[in-house]
Protein backbone atom coordinates (compact mmCIF):
# COMPACT_ATOMS: atom_id res chain seq x y z
CA UNK A 1 0.00 0.00 0.00
CA UNK A 2 2.65 2.56 0.68
CA UNK A 3 3.96 2.05 -2.77
CA UNK A 4 0.52 3.11 -4.21
CA UNK A 5 2.01 7.21 -4.57
CA UNK A 6 5.10 5.99 -6.02
CA UNK A 7 3.70 3.70 -8.02
CA UNK A 8 1.90 6.52 -10.42
CA UNK A 9 2.19 4.71 -13.88
CA UNK A 10 0.61 1.52 -14.75
CA UNK A 11 -1.52 -0.70 -12.54
CA UNK A 12 -0.03 -3.94 -14.04
CA UNK A 13 3.21 -2.65 -11.84
CA UNK A 14 1.68 -2.45 -8.76
CA UNK A 15 -0.19 -6.18 -8.82
CA UNK A 16 3.38 -7.19 -10.10
CA UNK A 17 4.64 -5.38 -6.45
CA UNK A 18 2.19 -7.52 -4.79
CA UNK A 19 3.08 -10.57 -5.97
CA UNK A 20 6.66 -9.22 -5.34
CA UNK A 21 5.46 -8.76 -1.67
CA UNK A 22 3.69 -11.79 -0.97
CA UNK A 23 5.28 -13.99 -3.01
CA UNK A 24 8.71 -13.05 -2.64
CA UNK A 25 11.11 -15.41 -0.46
CA UNK A 26 11.98 -14.37 3.21
CA UNK A 27 15.28 -13.47 3.24
CA UNK A 28 16.99 -15.90 5.41
CA UNK A 29 18.06 -13.02 7.91
CA UNK A 30 14.11 -12.99 9.48
CA UNK A 31 12.47 -14.89 12.27
CA UNK A 32 9.29 -16.48 12.79
CA UNK A 33 8.96 -16.35 16.87
CA UNK A 34 8.67 -13.41 19.04
CA UNK A 35 11.34 -11.03 18.79
CA UNK A 36 12.39 -10.65 22.47
CA UNK A 37 16.16 -11.33 22.65
CA UNK A 38 18.61 -9.67 20.38
CA UNK A 39 20.21 -12.70 17.46
CA UNK A 40 22.62 -13.05 15.32
CA UNK A 41 21.93 -14.67 11.74
CA UNK A 42 25.45 -15.33 9.51
CA UNK A 43 25.80 -17.03 5.85
CA UNK A 44 28.58 -19.82 5.67
CA UNK A 45 31.65 -18.76 4.17
CA UNK A 46 31.40 -18.13 0.78
CA UNK A 47 32.25 -21.37 -0.91
CA UNK A 48 35.30 -19.72 -3.32
CA UNK A 49 36.96 -18.59 -0.27
CA UNK A 50 40.44 -19.67 -0.14
CA UNK A 51 42.12 -19.80 3.29
CA UNK A 52 43.45 -16.85 4.13
CA UNK A 53 42.66 -14.84 1.26
CA UNK A 54 42.25 -10.93 1.78
CA UNK A 55 38.90 -10.07 2.57
CA UNK A 56 37.25 -6.78 2.84
CA UNK A 57 33.86 -5.83 5.07
CA UNK A 58 31.23 -3.75 5.00
CA UNK A 59 28.73 -2.47 8.16
CA UNK A 60 25.77 -0.44 7.52
CA UNK A 61 22.62 -0.37 10.06
CA UNK A 62 18.89 0.03 9.62
CA UNK A 63 16.14 0.87 11.67
CA UNK A 64 18.62 3.27 14.05
CA UNK A 65 15.93 6.08 14.72
CA UNK A 66 12.01 4.40 14.01
CA UNK A 67 10.33 3.95 17.04
CA UNK A 68 9.08 0.71 16.19
CA UNK A 69 10.53 -2.59 15.61
CA UNK A 70 14.44 -4.14 15.61
CA UNK A 71 17.57 -2.22 14.71
CA UNK A 72 19.63 -4.32 12.67
CA UNK A 73 23.11 -4.04 11.86
CA UNK A 74 24.79 -6.26 8.97
CA UNK A 75 27.82 -7.22 7.58
CA UNK A 76 28.84 -7.97 4.41
CA UNK A 77 32.39 -9.31 2.79
CA UNK A 78 33.86 -10.77 -0.18
CA UNK A 79 37.67 -11.26 -1.31
CA UNK A 80 39.60 -7.97 -1.66
CA UNK A 81 40.26 -9.48 -5.19
CA UNK A 82 36.89 -9.74 -6.26
CA UNK A 83 35.90 -6.16 -5.37
CA UNK A 84 35.30 -5.13 -8.83
CA UNK A 85 32.97 -7.73 -9.31
CA UNK A 86 30.66 -6.88 -6.61
CA UNK A 87 30.84 -2.86 -7.57
CA UNK A 88 29.27 -4.92 -11.27
CA UNK A 89 26.38 -6.20 -9.47
CA UNK A 90 24.95 -2.63 -9.07
CA UNK A 91 24.29 -1.92 -5.49
CA UNK A 92 23.69 1.39 -3.71
CA UNK A 93 22.09 3.07 -0.44
CA UNK A 94 19.12 0.86 0.40
CA UNK A 95 17.28 4.23 1.61
CA UNK A 96 17.59 5.35 -1.86
CA UNK A 97 15.77 2.59 -2.89
CA UNK A 98 12.57 1.16 -3.11
CA UNK A 99 11.62 -2.12 -0.92
CA UNK A 100 11.18 -4.45 -4.24
CA UNK A 101 14.44 -3.32 -6.00
CA UNK A 102 15.94 -3.89 -2.53
CA UNK A 103 14.84 -7.42 -1.63
CA UNK A 104 16.12 -8.16 -5.14
CA UNK A 105 19.28 -6.87 -4.69
CA UNK A 106 19.34 -9.09 -1.57
CA UNK A 107 18.45 -11.78 -3.80
CA UNK A 108 21.82 -10.59 -6.18
CA UNK A 109 23.65 -10.81 -2.87
CA UNK A 110 22.47 -14.64 -1.94
CA UNK A 111 22.96 -15.76 -6.01
CA UNK A 112 26.62 -15.38 -4.97
CA UNK A 113 27.36 -17.61 -2.19
CA UNK A 114 30.83 -18.51 -4.10
CA UNK A 115 31.79 -14.96 -3.96
CA UNK A 116 29.52 -13.16 -0.76
CA UNK A 117 29.15 -13.67 3.05
CA UNK A 118 26.77 -11.64 5.28
CA UNK A 119 25.45 -11.70 8.75
CA UNK A 120 23.18 -9.17 10.71
CA UNK A 121 22.44 -8.88 13.99
CA UNK A 122 18.82 -7.95 15.04
CA UNK A 123 18.71 -6.08 18.36
CA UNK A 124 15.20 -6.42 19.50
CA UNK A 125 13.38 -3.47 20.85
CA UNK A 126 12.90 -4.72 24.35
CA UNK A 127 16.73 -4.78 24.47
CA UNK A 128 17.39 -1.51 23.19
CA UNK A 129 14.96 -0.09 25.55
CA UNK A 130 16.10 -1.80 28.34
CA UNK A 131 19.77 -0.77 27.55
CA UNK A 132 18.70 3.19 27.54
CA UNK A 133 16.72 2.94 30.15
CA UNK A 134 18.46 0.92 32.88
CA UNK A 135 20.15 2.95 35.55
CA UNK A 136 23.62 3.32 33.82
CA UNK A 137 22.56 4.67 30.37
CA UNK A 138 24.06 2.62 27.63
CA UNK A 139 23.30 5.04 24.80
CA UNK A 140 22.59 3.75 20.94
CA UNK A 141 26.16 4.98 20.00
CA UNK A 142 27.46 2.28 22.37
CA UNK A 143 25.19 -0.21 21.60
CA UNK A 144 25.91 0.50 18.14
CA UNK A 145 29.52 0.44 18.33
CA UNK A 146 29.70 -2.88 20.43
CA UNK A 147 27.15 -4.68 18.18
CA UNK A 148 29.53 -3.55 15.46
CA UNK A 149 32.74 -5.22 16.84
CA UNK A 150 30.64 -8.05 17.92
CA UNK A 151 29.82 -8.90 14.44
CA UNK A 152 33.48 -7.96 12.78
CA UNK A 153 35.06 -10.52 15.80
CA UNK A 154 32.52 -12.93 15.38
CA UNK A 155 33.94 -13.12 11.34
CA UNK A 156 37.30 -13.17 12.08
CA UNK A 157 36.61 -15.91 14.78
CA UNK A 158 34.83 -17.89 11.92
CA UNK A 159 38.28 -17.26 9.58
CA UNK A 160 37.72 -14.90 7.38
CA UNK A 161 41.01 -12.71 7.07
CA UNK A 162 40.02 -9.59 7.12
CA UNK A 163 42.24 -6.55 5.19
CA UNK A 164 40.00 -3.69 4.98
CA UNK A 165 36.41 -2.69 6.87
CA UNK A 166 34.55 0.24 5.94
CA UNK A 167 31.85 1.73 8.31
CA UNK A 168 29.19 3.52 8.38
CA UNK A 169 28.66 6.23 11.16
CA UNK A 170 26.46 8.68 12.73
CA UNK A 171 28.12 10.13 15.51
CA UNK A 172 31.71 11.00 14.52
CA UNK A 173 33.80 9.01 12.19
CA UNK A 174 37.17 9.84 14.29
CA UNK A 175 36.79 8.72 17.39
CA UNK A 176 35.17 5.67 16.27
CA UNK A 177 37.66 4.94 13.58
CA UNK A 178 40.31 4.83 16.38
CA UNK A 179 39.06 3.59 18.22
CA UNK A 180 37.83 0.10 15.87
CA UNK A 181 41.68 0.39 15.03
CA UNK A 182 43.16 -0.15 18.52
CA UNK A 183 40.29 -3.28 18.75
CA UNK A 184 41.18 -4.65 15.39
CA UNK A 185 45.21 -4.12 15.32
CA UNK A 186 45.25 -7.31 12.21
CA UNK A 187 42.63 -5.01 10.17
CA UNK A 188 44.86 -3.33 7.46
CA UNK A 189 42.63 -0.57 6.81
CA UNK A 190 39.70 0.89 8.67
CA UNK A 191 37.58 3.41 7.23
CA UNK A 192 34.82 4.87 9.03
CA UNK A 193 32.84 7.26 7.22
CA UNK A 194 29.64 9.40 6.90
CA UNK A 195 27.52 7.98 4.15
CA UNK A 196 29.53 5.04 3.64
CA UNK A 197 26.96 3.33 1.95
CA UNK A 198 26.72 5.28 -0.99
CA UNK A 199 30.42 5.73 -1.47
CA UNK A 200 31.55 1.90 -0.88
CA UNK A 201 29.20 -1.39 -2.98
CA UNK A 202 30.46 -3.18 0.14
CA UNK A 203 28.85 -1.16 2.67
CA UNK A 204 25.94 -0.47 0.59
CA UNK A 205 25.55 -4.48 -0.08
CA UNK A 206 25.82 -4.56 4.07
CA UNK A 207 23.02 -2.00 4.24
CA UNK A 208 20.86 -4.20 1.71
CA UNK A 209 21.35 -7.05 4.17
CA UNK A 210 20.41 -5.14 7.13
CA UNK A 211 17.54 -3.15 5.99
CA UNK A 212 15.71 -5.96 4.31
CA UNK A 213 16.10 -8.01 7.39
CA UNK A 214 14.72 -5.21 9.33
CA UNK A 215 11.57 -4.54 6.78
CA UNK A 216 10.66 -8.39 6.97
CA UNK A 217 11.15 -8.74 10.61
CA UNK A 218 8.66 -5.73 11.33
CA UNK A 219 6.71 -7.20 8.31
CA UNK A 220 6.38 -10.62 9.77
CA UNK A 221 6.10 -9.14 13.41
CA UNK A 222 5.38 -12.00 15.72
CA UNK A 223 3.50 -10.39 18.84
CA UNK A 224 4.99 -12.14 22.41
CA UNK A 225 1.62 -10.43 24.04
CA UNK A 226 -0.81 -13.17 24.50
CA UNK A 227 -4.21 -12.21 23.00
CA UNK A 228 -3.38 -8.82 21.26
CA UNK A 229 -2.86 -10.16 17.67
CA UNK A 230 -6.05 -9.23 16.23
CA UNK A 231 -6.11 -6.16 18.01
CA UNK A 232 -3.21 -4.72 17.55
CA UNK A 233 -3.13 -2.82 13.93
CA UNK A 234 -0.10 -3.55 11.39
CA UNK A 235 -0.35 -0.28 10.17
CA UNK A 236 2.97 0.62 11.67
CA UNK A 237 4.24 2.77 8.74
CA UNK A 238 7.70 3.25 8.35
CA UNK A 239 8.16 3.07 11.73
CA UNK A 240 10.10 6.76 12.28
CA UNK A 241 8.39 9.20 14.61
CA UNK A 242 7.94 11.80 11.67
CA UNK A 243 6.30 9.11 9.94
CA UNK A 244 2.11 10.13 10.59
CA UNK A 245 1.13 6.70 10.17
CA UNK A 246 3.49 5.68 12.66
CA UNK A 247 2.02 8.37 15.41
CA UNK A 248 -1.18 7.57 14.29
CA UNK A 249 -0.72 3.90 15.42
CA UNK A 250 1.14 4.86 18.52
CA UNK A 251 -1.75 6.69 19.50
CA UNK A 252 -4.37 4.05 18.51
CA UNK A 253 -2.36 1.22 20.08
CA UNK A 254 -1.54 2.22 23.34
CA UNK A 255 -3.28 0.47 26.57
CA UNK A 256 -3.78 3.54 29.28
CA UNK A 257 -2.33 1.39 31.77
CA UNK A 258 0.20 -1.43 29.99
CA UNK A 259 0.96 1.18 27.44
CA UNK A 260 2.55 -0.50 24.38
CA UNK A 261 3.74 -4.04 23.37
CA UNK A 262 7.49 -4.88 22.92
CA UNK A 263 7.55 -4.24 19.45
CA UNK A 264 7.59 -0.25 20.26
CA UNK A 265 11.02 1.28 21.84
CA UNK A 266 9.74 2.45 25.10
CA UNK A 267 13.08 4.52 25.96
CA UNK A 268 12.20 6.68 22.99
CA UNK A 269 11.13 10.28 23.60
CA UNK A 270 8.07 10.37 21.06
CA UNK A 271 6.85 6.98 23.55
CA UNK A 272 7.67 8.88 26.63
CA UNK A 273 5.86 11.87 25.62
CA UNK A 274 2.50 9.76 24.84
CA UNK A 275 2.76 7.56 27.76
CA UNK A 276 2.47 10.31 30.10
CA UNK A 277 0.33 12.06 28.27
CA UNK A 278 -2.52 9.69 27.04
CA UNK A 279 -1.73 7.08 29.85
CA UNK A 280 -2.67 6.28 33.52
CA UNK A 281 0.06 8.32 35.58
CA UNK A 282 1.53 6.41 38.33
CA UNK A 283 3.00 7.37 41.71
CA UNK A 284 5.66 5.99 43.25
CA UNK A 285 5.39 6.50 46.78
CA UNK A 286 9.42 5.95 47.31
CA UNK A 287 9.90 8.68 44.47
CA UNK A 288 8.26 11.32 47.09
CA UNK A 289 10.56 13.99 48.01
CA UNK A 290 11.31 14.50 51.68
CA UNK A 291 10.97 13.40 54.73
CA UNK A 292 9.79 9.80 54.57
CA UNK A 293 6.05 9.52 56.14
CA UNK A 294 5.80 6.53 58.20
CA UNK A 295 2.94 4.51 58.88
CA UNK A 296 1.20 4.70 62.28
CA UNK A 297 0.36 1.28 62.86
CA UNK A 298 3.84 0.70 62.58
CA UNK A 299 4.40 2.91 65.59
CA UNK A 300 1.36 1.03 67.29
CA UNK A 301 1.03 -2.20 68.23
CA UNK A 302 -1.36 -4.15 66.41
CA UNK A 303 -2.62 -5.41 70.09
CA UNK A 304 -1.84 -6.47 73.36
CA UNK A 305 -1.74 -10.28 72.51
CA UNK A 306 1.37 -11.93 72.50
CA UNK A 307 3.34 -12.87 69.04
CA UNK A 308 3.07 -16.65 69.91
CA UNK A 309 -1.30 -15.77 69.86
CA UNK A 310 -0.61 -13.32 66.99
CA UNK A 311 1.43 -15.92 65.01
CA UNK A 312 -1.73 -18.76 65.72
CA UNK A 313 -4.06 -16.39 64.38
CA UNK A 314 -2.09 -15.22 61.18
CA UNK A 315 -1.93 -19.19 60.09
CA UNK A 316 -5.82 -19.60 61.50
CA UNK A 317 -7.35 -21.17 58.80
CA UNK A 318 -10.45 -20.33 60.50
CA UNK A 319 -11.99 -16.79 60.85
CA UNK A 320 -14.20 -15.91 63.93
CA UNK A 321 -15.89 -12.54 64.29
CA UNK A 322 -14.23 -12.11 67.39
CA UNK A 323 -10.70 -12.07 66.14
CA UNK A 324 -10.80 -11.51 62.31
CA UNK A 325 -7.39 -12.61 60.43
CA UNK A 326 -5.52 -9.90 59.45
CA UNK A 327 -5.69 -8.29 56.18
CA UNK A 328 -2.28 -9.32 53.80
CA UNK A 329 0.11 -6.27 54.15
CA UNK A 330 -0.08 -5.70 50.57
CA UNK A 331 -4.09 -5.04 50.70
CA UNK A 332 -3.10 -2.76 53.97
CA UNK A 333 -0.46 -1.19 52.01
CA UNK A 334 -2.41 -0.52 48.99
CA UNK A 335 -5.48 0.61 50.88
CA UNK A 336 -7.19 -2.33 49.14
CA UNK A 337 -10.60 -3.26 49.88
CA UNK A 338 -12.87 -5.98 49.47
CA UNK A 339 -15.39 -5.15 47.55
CA UNK A 340 -17.24 -8.87 46.93
CA UNK A 341 -17.86 -11.28 50.24
CA UNK A 342 -16.38 -14.47 49.41
CA UNK B 1 -29.39 -2.32 72.01
CA UNK B 2 -28.73 1.36 72.23
CA UNK B 3 -30.54 4.09 73.33
CA UNK B 4 -28.37 7.79 73.26
CA UNK B 5 -29.89 11.03 73.78
CA UNK B 6 -27.72 13.84 72.89
CA UNK B 7 -28.98 17.23 74.09
CA UNK B 8 -26.46 19.47 71.96
CA UNK B 9 -26.70 17.43 68.85
CA UNK B 10 -24.31 19.84 67.03
CA UNK B 11 -21.54 17.96 69.38
CA UNK B 12 -22.03 15.10 67.07
CA UNK B 13 -22.11 17.46 64.05
CA UNK B 14 -18.95 18.84 64.16
CA UNK B 15 -17.40 15.66 65.82
CA UNK B 16 -18.36 14.16 62.07
CA UNK B 17 -17.29 16.77 60.56
CA UNK B 18 -13.93 16.41 61.98
CA UNK B 19 -13.12 12.73 61.44
CA UNK B 20 -15.13 12.52 57.86
CA UNK B 21 -12.03 14.27 55.77
CA UNK B 22 -9.53 11.27 57.54
CA UNK B 23 -11.73 7.95 57.77
CA UNK B 24 -14.35 6.89 55.41
CA UNK B 25 -16.04 4.11 57.07
CA UNK B 26 -15.46 3.36 61.00
CA UNK B 27 -17.14 0.96 63.51
CA UNK B 28 -18.69 2.76 66.69
CA UNK B 29 -18.27 1.04 69.62
CA UNK B 30 -20.82 0.92 71.70
CA UNK B 31 -20.67 0.23 75.64
CA UNK B 32 -21.96 1.25 79.03
CA UNK B 33 -18.69 3.37 79.06
CA UNK B 34 -19.89 5.38 75.98
CA UNK B 35 -19.32 5.98 72.83
CA UNK B 36 -15.96 5.19 70.77
CA UNK B 37 -14.38 5.02 67.73
CA UNK B 38 -11.14 4.30 66.64
CA UNK B 39 -9.62 4.20 62.87
CA UNK B 40 -7.05 4.97 60.86
CA UNK B 41 -6.81 7.01 57.86
CA UNK B 42 -6.89 5.51 54.34
CA UNK B 43 -3.43 5.78 53.88
CA UNK B 44 -2.41 4.03 57.23
CA UNK B 45 -0.45 7.41 58.38
CA UNK B 46 -3.14 8.77 61.03
CA UNK B 47 -5.18 7.43 63.62
CA UNK B 48 -8.57 8.83 64.95
CA UNK B 49 -9.55 7.55 68.37
CA UNK B 50 -12.89 9.13 69.95
CA UNK B 51 -14.48 8.82 73.11
CA UNK B 52 -18.42 10.13 74.04
CA UNK B 53 -18.36 9.37 77.54
CA UNK B 54 -22.37 7.97 78.52
CA UNK B 55 -22.60 10.88 80.89
CA UNK B 56 -22.46 13.10 77.73
CA UNK B 57 -25.63 11.88 77.02
CA UNK B 58 -28.62 11.79 79.04
CA UNK B 59 -30.06 9.62 78.96
CA UNK B 60 -28.03 6.51 77.94
CA UNK B 61 -28.40 3.03 78.01
CA UNK B 62 -26.39 0.36 76.14
CA UNK B 63 -26.96 -3.05 77.75
CA UNK B 64 -24.48 -5.28 75.22
CA UNK B 65 -21.26 -3.78 73.44
CA UNK B 66 -22.48 -3.36 70.05
CA UNK B 67 -19.92 -2.33 67.10
CA UNK B 68 -22.06 0.04 64.14
CA UNK B 69 -20.01 0.02 60.78
CA UNK B 70 -21.16 3.10 59.47
CA UNK B 71 -20.16 5.32 56.32
CA UNK B 72 -19.35 8.49 57.85
CA UNK B 73 -19.93 10.66 54.56
CA UNK B 74 -23.46 9.01 54.62
CA UNK B 75 -23.83 9.86 58.46
CA UNK B 76 -22.51 13.64 57.62
CA UNK B 77 -25.14 13.72 55.13
CA UNK B 78 -27.96 12.43 57.42
CA UNK B 79 -26.29 15.06 60.46
CA UNK B 80 -26.66 17.70 58.32
CA UNK B 81 -30.78 17.32 58.56
CA UNK B 82 -30.73 18.03 61.71
CA UNK B 83 -30.60 21.65 63.20
CA UNK B 84 -27.69 22.65 65.72
CA UNK B 85 -30.31 22.95 68.25
CA UNK B 86 -31.57 19.71 68.18
CA UNK B 87 -31.53 17.00 70.11
CA UNK B 88 -30.29 14.01 68.61
CA UNK B 89 -31.45 10.42 69.76
CA UNK B 90 -29.33 7.83 68.75
CA UNK B 91 -30.99 3.76 68.33
CA UNK B 92 -29.85 0.18 67.45
CA UNK B 93 -31.24 -3.07 68.08
CA UNK B 94 -28.60 -5.86 68.94
CA UNK B 95 -29.37 -7.44 65.46
CA UNK B 96 -30.05 -4.51 63.42
CA UNK B 97 -28.40 -3.57 60.62
CA UNK B 98 -29.71 -0.12 60.27
CA UNK B 99 -28.74 3.11 63.02
CA UNK B 100 -32.08 5.21 64.10
CA UNK B 101 -31.70 8.66 64.14
CA UNK B 102 -33.82 10.89 65.78
CA UNK B 103 -34.22 15.09 65.89
CA UNK B 104 -36.40 16.99 67.50
CA UNK B 105 -36.32 20.71 67.56
CA UNK B 106 -36.00 23.05 71.21
CA UNK B 107 -39.99 23.75 70.97
CA UNK B 108 -40.59 19.91 70.64
CA UNK B 109 -42.44 20.62 67.49
CA UNK B 110 -40.73 18.98 65.22
CA UNK B 111 -38.98 15.48 65.02
CA UNK B 112 -37.26 13.98 61.63
CA UNK B 113 -36.44 10.14 61.65
CA UNK B 114 -33.45 9.10 59.78
CA UNK B 115 -32.46 5.49 59.14
CA UNK B 116 -29.05 4.73 57.92
CA UNK B 117 -27.96 1.60 57.22
CA UNK B 118 -24.81 -0.63 58.53
CA UNK B 119 -22.02 -2.26 57.38
CA UNK B 120 -19.54 -5.21 58.27
CA UNK B 121 -16.40 -3.31 58.29
CA UNK B 122 -13.04 -4.98 59.21
CA UNK B 123 -11.17 -2.74 61.40
CA UNK B 124 -7.77 -3.20 62.66
CA UNK B 125 -7.96 -2.15 66.33
CA UNK B 126 -3.84 -0.50 67.64
CA UNK B 127 -3.13 -0.47 71.04
CA UNK B 128 -2.61 2.64 71.96
CA UNK B 129 0.24 3.35 74.30
CA UNK B 130 0.59 5.31 77.81
CA UNK B 131 3.44 7.27 77.00
CA UNK B 132 4.80 9.68 79.49
CA UNK B 133 4.91 12.30 76.45
CA UNK B 134 8.71 14.46 76.44
CA UNK B 135 6.87 17.65 75.80
CA UNK B 136 2.86 18.94 76.24
CA UNK B 137 2.24 21.61 74.73
CA UNK B 138 -1.67 22.85 75.33
CA UNK B 139 -2.44 26.12 73.20
CA UNK B 140 -5.57 27.96 71.85
CA UNK B 141 -6.81 25.50 69.23
CA UNK B 142 -7.67 28.46 66.80
CA UNK B 143 -4.09 29.83 67.09
CA UNK B 144 -2.92 26.06 66.10
CA UNK B 145 -5.45 26.09 63.19
CA UNK B 146 -4.06 29.60 62.25
CA UNK B 147 -0.36 28.68 62.41
CA UNK B 148 -1.16 25.01 60.29
CA UNK B 149 -2.92 26.82 57.61
CA UNK B 150 -0.34 29.62 57.57
CA UNK B 151 2.73 27.28 57.12
CA UNK B 152 1.03 24.87 54.30
CA UNK B 153 1.32 28.09 52.10
CA UNK B 154 5.47 27.58 52.36
CA UNK B 155 5.43 23.85 52.62
CA UNK B 156 3.71 20.73 53.54
CA UNK B 157 5.92 19.46 56.63
CA UNK B 158 6.22 21.62 59.84
CA UNK B 159 9.14 21.74 62.10
CA UNK B 160 7.94 21.47 65.88
CA UNK B 161 10.41 22.63 68.20
CA UNK B 162 9.62 22.95 71.99
CA UNK B 163 11.91 23.94 74.61
CA UNK B 164 11.11 25.49 77.72
CA UNK B 165 10.61 29.28 76.66
CA UNK B 166 8.15 28.65 74.13
CA UNK B 167 7.01 26.52 71.06
CA UNK B 168 7.77 27.07 67.54
CA UNK B 169 6.53 26.33 64.19
CA UNK B 170 8.77 26.34 61.35
CA UNK B 171 8.06 25.23 57.52
CA UNK B 172 11.14 26.03 54.51
CA UNK B 173 9.98 25.29 50.81
CA UNK B 174 10.34 26.39 47.58
CA UNK B 175 9.29 29.95 47.63
CA UNK B 176 10.83 30.94 51.24
CA UNK B 177 10.39 29.86 54.79
CA UNK B 178 8.60 30.71 57.92
CA UNK B 179 8.59 30.40 61.62
CA UNK B 180 5.90 31.18 63.80
CA UNK B 181 6.85 31.11 67.76
CA UNK B 182 4.48 31.27 70.48
CA UNK B 183 6.35 32.17 74.17
CA UNK B 184 5.34 30.23 76.93
CA UNK B 185 2.99 32.78 79.08
CA UNK B 186 0.96 32.78 81.94
CA UNK B 187 -1.46 34.84 80.59
CA UNK B 188 -4.51 34.66 83.41
CA UNK B 189 -6.53 36.67 81.86
CA UNK B 190 -6.90 35.54 79.15
CA UNK B 191 -6.77 31.17 79.36
CA UNK B 192 -8.15 30.21 76.55
CA UNK B 193 -5.00 31.90 74.17
CA UNK B 194 -2.48 31.16 76.47
CA UNK B 195 0.10 28.59 75.38
CA UNK B 196 0.91 26.34 78.30
CA UNK B 197 4.23 23.68 78.42
CA UNK B 198 5.39 21.04 79.91
CA UNK B 199 8.68 19.54 79.47
CA UNK B 200 11.02 16.75 80.21
CA UNK B 201 13.38 17.14 77.30
CA UNK B 202 12.86 19.82 74.49
CA UNK B 203 11.78 17.87 71.25
CA UNK B 204 12.20 18.92 67.61
CA UNK B 205 10.13 16.49 65.20
CA UNK B 206 8.64 17.19 61.60
CA UNK B 207 4.97 16.76 60.74
CA UNK B 208 3.06 16.42 57.59
CA UNK B 209 0.87 19.98 57.48
CA UNK B 210 -1.69 18.19 55.13
CA UNK B 211 -2.44 16.16 58.73
CA UNK B 212 -2.26 18.34 60.92
CA UNK B 213 -5.03 20.78 58.93
CA UNK B 214 -6.99 17.72 58.57
CA UNK B 215 -6.75 17.61 62.66
CA UNK B 216 -7.86 21.34 63.05
CA UNK B 217 -11.21 20.20 61.88
CA UNK B 218 -12.16 19.58 65.13
CA UNK B 219 -11.27 23.03 66.31
CA UNK B 220 -15.28 23.80 66.85
CA UNK B 221 -15.39 20.99 69.77
CA UNK B 222 -13.28 22.78 71.88
CA UNK B 223 -11.39 25.98 72.34
CA UNK B 224 -8.02 24.54 73.51
CA UNK B 225 -5.78 21.88 71.84
CA UNK B 226 -2.67 19.79 73.33
CA UNK B 227 -0.20 18.63 71.31
CA UNK B 228 1.83 15.32 73.18
CA UNK B 229 5.52 14.70 71.80
CA UNK B 230 8.33 12.52 72.36
CA UNK B 231 11.04 11.61 69.83
CA UNK B 232 9.70 8.32 67.54
CA UNK B 233 6.47 7.97 69.04
CA UNK B 234 3.16 9.25 67.37
CA UNK B 235 2.65 13.12 68.08
CA UNK B 236 -1.11 13.35 69.73
CA UNK B 237 -3.02 15.86 69.17
CA UNK B 238 -6.05 16.36 71.47
CA UNK B 239 -9.37 18.12 71.50
CA UNK B 240 -11.20 18.03 75.09
CA UNK B 241 -14.85 18.02 75.14
CA UNK B 242 -17.23 18.27 78.22
CA UNK B 243 -17.88 14.31 78.27
CA UNK B 244 -14.97 12.96 76.08
CA UNK B 245 -12.80 13.56 73.91
CA UNK B 246 -10.98 13.26 70.06
CA UNK B 247 -7.40 12.20 69.48
CA UNK B 248 -5.28 12.25 66.78
CA UNK B 249 -2.06 10.37 66.23
CA UNK B 250 0.42 11.05 63.68
CA UNK B 251 4.13 9.47 62.89
CA UNK B 252 6.64 12.81 62.78
CA UNK B 253 8.44 12.09 59.52
CA UNK B 254 11.74 10.72 59.33
CA UNK B 255 15.34 11.72 57.85
CA UNK B 256 16.17 14.72 55.62
CA UNK B 257 15.16 16.92 58.82
CA UNK B 258 15.82 20.75 58.00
Amino acid sequence: MEYEEESNSLEMKESSLDITHEGAARPPSGTNSALLKSYTYATSLPTALEKDQECILGVDEAGRGPVLGPMVYGICYCPLAKKDELADLGFADSKTLKEDERDNLLEVIMSRPDLIGWSVRVLSPMDISNSMLRKEKYNLNALAHDTTIQLIRETLASGVNLREVYVDTVGPPETYQAKLERIFPSITKIVVAKKADSKYPIVSAASICAKVTRDDVLRHWVFAESGIEENVSREFGSGYPSDPKTVKWLKKNMDPIFGYPNIVRFSWGTCKTLLETSGKPVRWEDDDEGPKQPRINAMLSQSNESDLAQQKRQYSTFTTKSAPRPRPQLMQDMSLKNVVEF
Amino acid sequence: MLEARLQTGALLKKLLEAIKELITDANFDCSDNGIALQAMDNSHVALVALLLRHDGFEPYRCDRSLALGVNLVSLSKVLRCAGNDDIITLKADDTADVLSLTFENTDNDRISEYELKLMDIDSEHLGIPDTQYDAVVQMSSAEFLRICRDLQVLSDSVQIDVTKEGVKFAAKGELGSGAVTLKQSGNVDKEDDSTLIELQQDVSLNFSLKYLVNFTKATPLSTRVSLSMSSEVPLLVEYKMEAGYIRYYLAPKIGEDN
